[in-house]
Formats: C-alpha cells, structure tokens, sequence
C-alpha cells in the first residue's frame, strides 16, 4: 500500500470535513487530489496534529481530519497525550507512516522503521482507539467511519515509500492565500466571521 | 512571632496577586478573548484557578508551549479569539510554531508570557536571569510585537490595545509580565 492510494480514496470522500496536513509529500499529493476548500496545508513538521486539535475543540460540530506523517509526529510527540487529555470526539488523525524521511532524498530511516511503534506509543499517552492498518481494504474498511462517523480516531497507516510526489507539479497557492481561502470557506459554513477587524 | 509575621507577608503578597489576577482575567474577557492554551507556572498561575470558575474562556492545558501555539492557531483559524499563557522559557520552546505557523500563516493571538529573568522580576536568580537577557532580541528577531507591563495600571486597557493590535497584524502579540506580576 502506498500513500498515494489511499489519498485517492479518500478525496472523494471529503465534503464538508476539515483537513490539515503536514509537510512534503503528503501535503503535495494531497493538494493535488483534492482541491477542497476547506484544506489547510500547513507546510510545517511537528505542527499538523496540534493545529487541528485546535481546529476540532473551536468547531465541534465539525469533523476534522489531519493528514500526518511518522517523522511529523516523531518531532512532537508531547501531542499525544495532550490529544488524549483533551480527547476532541470530532477528530480523526491519520499518520502515514513509511518509516523513512522522505524528504531527505536518501530515504533516511525514522524511528519507527527502528523500534518505535506509534500505535503503542499512541496507546501509552491514553489514546485508547489507535489502531494500525497494514493493507489497503483494510485502510478502507478502518477510514470510513473515522472520516464521516464521530469520536476521536488514530489510525497508522503503515506505507510503503513511494516517491511519485516528486513528479507532481508544486502549486502556487501559498500559505497565505490557502489560509485564507480556508477561513473563507469557513466563514461561509459557519455563517460567522473568522477574523475580527475592518478596513 | 517570626513564623507570624512571615505567614501574613505571605497573605499580602497573596492578596496583590490574586488581584491582579482576577483583573487580568477580566481583561481578557473584556477584549473577547475566549480560548486559550497554557503551561502553568509560577508567575501568573492565579489566573488559573479564576478561569475555571467560568466558562467564558475555553482552556487548553498543554505538554509544550510548542503545541500551546499551534493549537491556539487553530483554534483561532475556526473562529475563536486566542491566547496563549506560558513562561519566558516557553517563547524559546515554541520559537519554531511561532515563526512556522502562527507569523508564517498570519494567525492572530495573544501570548501572555510571565517575563522571568528580566530587570524587574522580583524573584529573579540565577535560574533566571539568562532567560530574561535574551527575550527582547528573540522576539525582535522574529518580528513579534511586544509590550512589557509592570504593574495593573490600565491593564485591563492595556490587554484591550494588545488584542486590536493582534488582530490589526494578523499575528502573535506578546504581553511581558514583570515587576508587580512576579511578587
């Protein structure tokens, strides 16, 4: 199984769910399937699963989705028991976890293609729902109730590395103006503004 | 009567603490404030307590100062009006969300940070100090519009300007805490 699938999958599938993303590749394949408005690509290791744990406890009625990866999470692991203190039913994280920096161009080794396991870990922080998927139906079958249903889901999808990203062009869309096309679509949803402040 | 006198020093410094905490809580409700994430310490911890006894302030305990801010980002990119309470030492620690998310994203929050180490902490000390030297060229060099404050006087207006001023920018502003606020 391959990132890349899977995000085919589930573009489709996202309608009026809120998605975060983190960093490389994932933030470029997943820009390229979906043109959602209500993506937010971060751009930044280490911040994804907070920033929607933000997102969750502002819109609960919302359903959010973060998009994270093995070497994002490593970078911030003091998220998981916060995540699981603050315990937001309406947020569902997916960390795609292909074991490697993919980054790096040299396919360096994460941890986790070591000795860490992130469900564990997950677990150990009281996240008492995270669960590992290993094969794309079963992918399938775990992703869609976390995706449309309600309580807080962690789900590691273990990946094989894949590098077809690389051959996606960037977009042009930039921090700034995905974030406020974002607050926008939420602004639109919500029915209420999202940034105070006029010209 | 040593024990006496100490234990009633003790409840005055209380007394100014506790009331300088309750008006900076009532601050941050007066400017709209209603969301905030924090890593307790020992400066400004009065505020605690007081926010829990109301609900108007949605609060966010956190395990790094680091997360403190990218939860606070969205937070405030679904709508909430944010702040972020944490240590001098926190700033340093979530250096990184700060200049990743919150300045790169223009997200507007508020960071009450507790300005230990600097010339006017009343509890300053070795432990200390080095942490308070270097806070204004930090925030200098990543842009950061600052205010130190020293005492409750117009705080609460104070609080008010700061959280136009955020959402003036579109980004952090930070509030220092020193002389009365760390008796």
């Amino acid at each position: 199984m391959i990132r890349y699938e899977c995000f085919e999958w589930m573009a489709p599938r996202i309608v009026n769910q809120i998605v975060v993303t983190s960093l490389s590749g994932q933030r470029i394949e997943w820009g390229h399937l979906s043109k959602h408005e209500g993506n937010l690509l971060l751009g930044s290791m280490g911040n994804a699963l907070a920033v929607g744990v933000g997102l969750a406890l502002a819109l609960p009625h919302r359903r959010v989705i973060v998009l994270e990866s093995d070497g994002s999470l490593l970078l911030s692991l003091f998220n998981l028991p916060t995540l699981a203190n603050l315990g937001p039913q309406n947020l569902a994280v997916f960390v795609f976890d292909n074991q490697i920096y993919s980054g790096t161009r040299i396919s360096e080794p994460t941890a986790t293609a070591g000795k860490a396991n992130l469900e564990v870990i997950a677990k150990g922080a009281g996240i008492d729902t995270a669960v590992t998927v290993r094969d794309l139906e079963e992918f399938k079958k775990t992703a869609a109730p976390a995706l449309d249903g309600k309580g807080l889901k962690f789900v590691v999808v273990k990946v094989e590395e894949s590098r077809g990203h690389r051959r996606i062009e960037r977009t042009n869309v930039d921090l700034l103006e995905n974030k406020y096309r974002f607050v926008r679509y939420l602004e639109k949803t919500e029915g209420k503004p999202i940034f105070l402040g006029h010209g | 009567m040593e024990a006496l006198s100490g234990t009633g020093a003790s409840q005055g410094v209380e007394i100014v603490e506790t009331e300088l905490a309750s008006r900076l809580v009532n601050g941050l409700r007066l400017a709209g404030i209603n969301f905030m994430t924090y890593l307790p310490e020992t400066r400004l911890s009065q505020i605690l307590p007081i926010m829990r006894e109301d609900s108007s302030i949605q609060l966010a305990p956190v395990a790094s100062e680091a997360e403190g801010v990218s939860i606070a980002a969205g937070a405030a990119l679904g709508g909430k009006q944010v702040a972020c309470y944490m240590e001098g030492t926190g700033v340093y620690v979530s250096t990184y969300a700060l200049l990743t998310v919150a300045e790169r994203f223009g997200v507007p929050m508020l960071l009450l940070v507790s300005y230990v180490g600097s010339l006017s902490d009343q509890r300053n000390s070795f432990l200390y100090v080095r942490r308070g030297t270097r806070m204004i060229p930090v925030l200098e060099a990543l842009g950061l519009e600052y205010h130190v404050l020293y005492d409750g006087e117009n705080l609460e207006t104070r609080i008010k300007d700061a959280v136009r001023m955020m959402h003036a920018l579109k980004l952090p502003v930070v509030l220092l805490f020193t002389g009365e606020f760390t008796v």
